[in-house]
């Protein structure tokens, strides 16, 4: 599988808004944190779209692969992507 | 890499166990086993009810509290087959409980369930590619396996085409498409299961060269297994590679010297390829992506109309919270109002057949057993019956549409506070109706330490049968008086349902930093589609639930009732006993019912002073003196073990007041009235807070001791939180007590 050049534009994916999407990079942290995100979907070249935050803010709801996740902000914060 | 030929499927043993029904009678024997697997919320359970109706049983795996569902299925031919549905996963390298049994089972390491003959994998056909992965593994494994493309009518619905034979070639497995909800395409399904399915012999793309080279070199190094096939081997040095849980299975069936080779050869990766504990992921995903390309004709409508028009509203920023409010008050209304009869009509009935039982049975030991001691115990375990059942109803129907993880996902910030997820709300919520129930409803929690910490703190909450003593001990002590915002009475209350809150987070709050400390869990969730529940699936979990708990819980909760029954009817007799007895006699005598009605209550209550209940009472005193109690309010706290609003009838009994029935005025003149040996007021309003505040906080239900032990399977956590709970709340009644004492209340 390519990956793309980690560019300058590479964000964490709690920064997105509501709506926006991102193409997953790489996820940072805890190993077996990184691959069960991975085992769900979230590999790198994946788009992955912010749908909404919950009413208090956290946590945000995901939709990759036209499923739809909820995770934590600080969870979130760990998948980088590359905004578009 | 695929199967090697010389792993047929039949090498798995031909006779197995019959572990379900092993009477003759009813047909012919099973021959074979079959698994059902999935993804959660790919349709697994309601296939696995459409297969087997209701012939089904819910046990637990040995040593863990993940439920093993079997049954029995029906084949065309007239032949049958066991049925096993293993729980929802995501990856077969495990991140819950349920996922190591999923593995376990595969792999051959699970002792009371031999891995199936053949494995029905189930998958949601409009999120084929997520789904695919758990098959793409499961297939790698080389045991049978038949493709169930389920939710086929949803997808149709959304445009997706999907060539089932192109999806056969590719997998190598015969595919049929279903839809469970609808029943379509079961009958396809159940012809399957007649036929000889041989493992997929399709090379699937797997793992990177340095890994493979890796696993390869660990597999040699493996002894023969008496569990694992050939083949097994493989997928042992895959899983000691690269899983790191908590367990266990895998590394039992390693020789400690292979073990220590892991570890080096992890080192070794971890400075070659960095990020080998992922590459096999974005292979397999990779692998998918090139099915889909060839299988899927159609990819439909990508997004999901209905669910975003339904998501809009209850996960709104303003509207979400308050339908959820709106939505919880009617369950808990409902639960009340549905339950409260029928748990009215069981008591009722309970008393109809301990009155039959004792017209039927001369007076005596042998009828006061079972008329106060097995009649009221499985009496008590009856009455919680339409509390669980009616919960269910509306916690199945919430579960199945969707709406459970909506409600977590809005609740998860404030659950998240205290350490816990949006998935503790609900079984917290239910509590204050019942703790059983609440417990019980602790299952969908995932993780197994936010599980453990709900179910600790559960209890706390401000139940139902609290509620009489609560009203006992207000009406008694506290007067009726207008203070600022509110009455007196009502803000005592309050502040009991307010003290078992602040209690709860507490504890959860320690909890989560001492015993149930651990890494730093991921909080993902899926959210699935909004589905129309089936109503036989919401019938079978009610039912189930309500089964589960008079077999598991209600055991223990009769042998409890009998000892208690022992303890307050032992020793008999006595010479005040007699006396009363014969004044009794005289009284009906001489046709003075009152009397004699006042006599027999008197001899009631010189019965219960006199037997061991009183006499545990009397020594408990020294023990509960320091909270303002005696050993009068003893006796009620061991008789109150039974049921927490049993401490008003004891109280009555020990008061010679016979039962109180509705009216429990006198009661209260009592309690105000009672005075201690040397003839000072007994109770103060001081004790009544303290006494109130024990109650919040002790863990005085036998039946919620019994559903612990039946939920987490072990008696460890039912001990630990009835010490940990009436340690509680000693030392704050102690506090209350003395504090108030200090600050010259009572």
């Amino acid at each position: 599988m390519m990956h793309a050049p980690r560019g300058e534009r590479e964000t964490p994916l709690d920064r997105l808004a509501p709506g926006e999407q991102g193409t997953i990079e790489r996820i940072v942290g805890d190993r077996s944190m990184v691959r069960r995100l991975m085992e769900l979907g979230l590999v790198p070249g994946t788009p992955v779209e912010v749908v909404r935050r919950a009413p208090l803010g956290d946590p945000v709801e995901l939709r990759v692969r036209q499923v739809h996740l909820s995770i934590r902000r600080s969870e979130a914060a760990q998948i980088r992507v590359t905004p578009r | 890499m695929s199967r090697p030929a010389d792993t047929p499927a039949s090498e798995t043993p031909a006779v197995v166990p019959l572990t379900l029904d092993q009477r003759p009678a009813r047909g012919p024997a099973i021959r074979r086993r079959i698994a059902i697997l999935g993804n959660p919320n790919a349709g697994k359970s309601t296939l696995f009810n459409a297969l087997t109706g209701l012939r089904q049983k819910v046990a637990n795996y040995p040593g863990v509290t993940v439920e093993k569902k079997l049954g029995i299925c029906a084949l065309p031919s007239g032949g049958r087959v066991e049925l096993l549905d293993l729980p929802g996963s995501y990856s077969l390298r495990p991140g819950s409980p349920d996922e190591v049994i999923v593995r376990d089972v595969l792999l051959g390491l699970q002792p009371d369930t031999p891995p199936p003959d053949l494995i029905v994998f189930v998958v949601d056909a409009t999120h084929l590619d997520r789904n695919l992965y758990l098959a793409l593994q499961v297939l790698e494994i080389g045991r049978p396996v038949i493709l169930a493309l389920n939710m086929m009518d949803a997808a149709e619905a959304r445009g997706i085409r999907i060539d089932e034979r192109a999806l056969e070639e590719q997998l190598g497995v015969p595919v049929v498409k279903i839809s469970a909800a609808r029943g379509t395409g079961i009958g396809n399904l159940r012809r399957l299961l007649e036929r000889d399915v041989e493992p997929s012999t399709v090379r699937f793309r797997r793992l990177p060269p340095h890994l493979a080279r890796v696993v390869q070199r660990l597999e040699t190094r493996l002894p023969r297994h008496e569990l694992l096939p050939e083949r097994g081997r493989h997928d042992l040095a895959l899983a000691l590679l690269l899983d790191d849980g908590e367990d266990d299975a895998i590394a039992r069936a390693a020789p400690p010297e292979v073990l220590d080779d892991v570890g080096i050869l992890r080192r070794r990766l971890d400075q070659l390829a960095p990020g080998w504990r992922s590459d096999d992921i974005e292979e397999r995903y990779e692998t998918i992506s090139q099915i889909l390309a060839r299988t899927v004709l159609s990819p439909g409508e990508t997004r999901d109309a209905n669910r975003e028009r339904i998501d809009r509203v209850l996960t709104h920023r303003i509207f979400g919270p308050l339908i959820f409010l709106v939505l919880m008050g009617a369950v808990f209304q409902s639960v009340f109002a549905w339950a409260q009869p029928a748990m009215n009509a069981i008591d009722f009935l309970m008393t109809r057949v301990g009155f039959l039982a004792e017209g039927l049975m001369p007076a005596g030991p042998l009828r006061s057993l079972v008329v106060d001691g097995i009649i009221a115990g499985v009496g008590t375990t009856l009455t919680f019956v339409p509390q669980i059942a009616v919960l269910f109803l509306f916690l199945s129907v919430l579960e199945d549409s969707g709406y459970m993880a909506r409600a977590a996902f809005i609740m998860d910030r404030l659950m998240g506070r205290v350490g816990l997820s949006g998935r503790s709300f609900i079984p917290l919520i239910s509590s204050f109706a019942c703790a059983i129930p609440g417990i019980m409803a602790t299952r969908t929690i995932d993780n197994r330490r936010d599980r453990l910490t709900t179910i600790m703190i559960a209890p706390f909450m401000s139940c139902s049968a609290r509620l009489p003593v609560y009203a006992l001990l207000i009406g008694a002590f506290v007067p009726n008086r207008w203070i600022g915002f509110g009455t007196l009475p009502g803000l005592t209350l309050f502040s009991m349902y307010f003290l078992g809150i602040a209690a709860a987070i507490a504890v959860a709050w320690v909890l989560k930093r001492t015993v149930l400390r651990g890494g730093k869990p991921l909080y993902v969730m899926e959210l699935p589609p909004y589905r129309m529940p089936s109503w036989r699936s919401v019938l079978i979990t009610v039912r189930d639930r309500s089964l589960l708990f008079v077999h598991k819980a209600g055991t223990v909760i009769l042998a409890v009732s009998v000892v208690l029954w022992f303890l307050a009817s032992y020793p008999r007799g006595g010479p005040e006993v007699s006396a009363l007895a014969s004044r009794i006699a005289a009284a009906q005598a001489a046709g003075d019912a009152p009397r004699a009605t006042e006599l027999e209550d008197e001899m009631a209550g010189v019965s219960l002073r006199n037997s061991f209940a009183g006499r545990v009472g009397r020594a408990l005193e020294p023990a509960i003196r320091p909270l303002g109690f005696d050993w009068r309010i003893g006796i009620g706290l061991i008789t109150s073990f039974a049921a927490r609003e049993v401490m008003v009838s004891t109280m009555a009994t020990v008061f010679n007041l016979g039962s109180p029935g509705d009216d429990v005025v006198s009661l209260r003149e009592s309690l105000r009235g009672a005075v201690d040996e040397r003839g000072r007021r007994a109770y103060t309003p001081l004790v009544g807070v303290s006494l109130m505040v024990f109650f919040v906080l002790a863990c005085q239900c036998m039946s919620t001791v019994a559903v612990v032990r039946r939920e987490t399977n072990s008696w460890r956590w039912p001990l630990f939180m009835l010490v940990m709970m009436n340690a509680l709340a000693w030392v704050t009644s102690f506090a209350v007590f003395q504090g108030g004492r200090l600050m010259g209340f009572g």
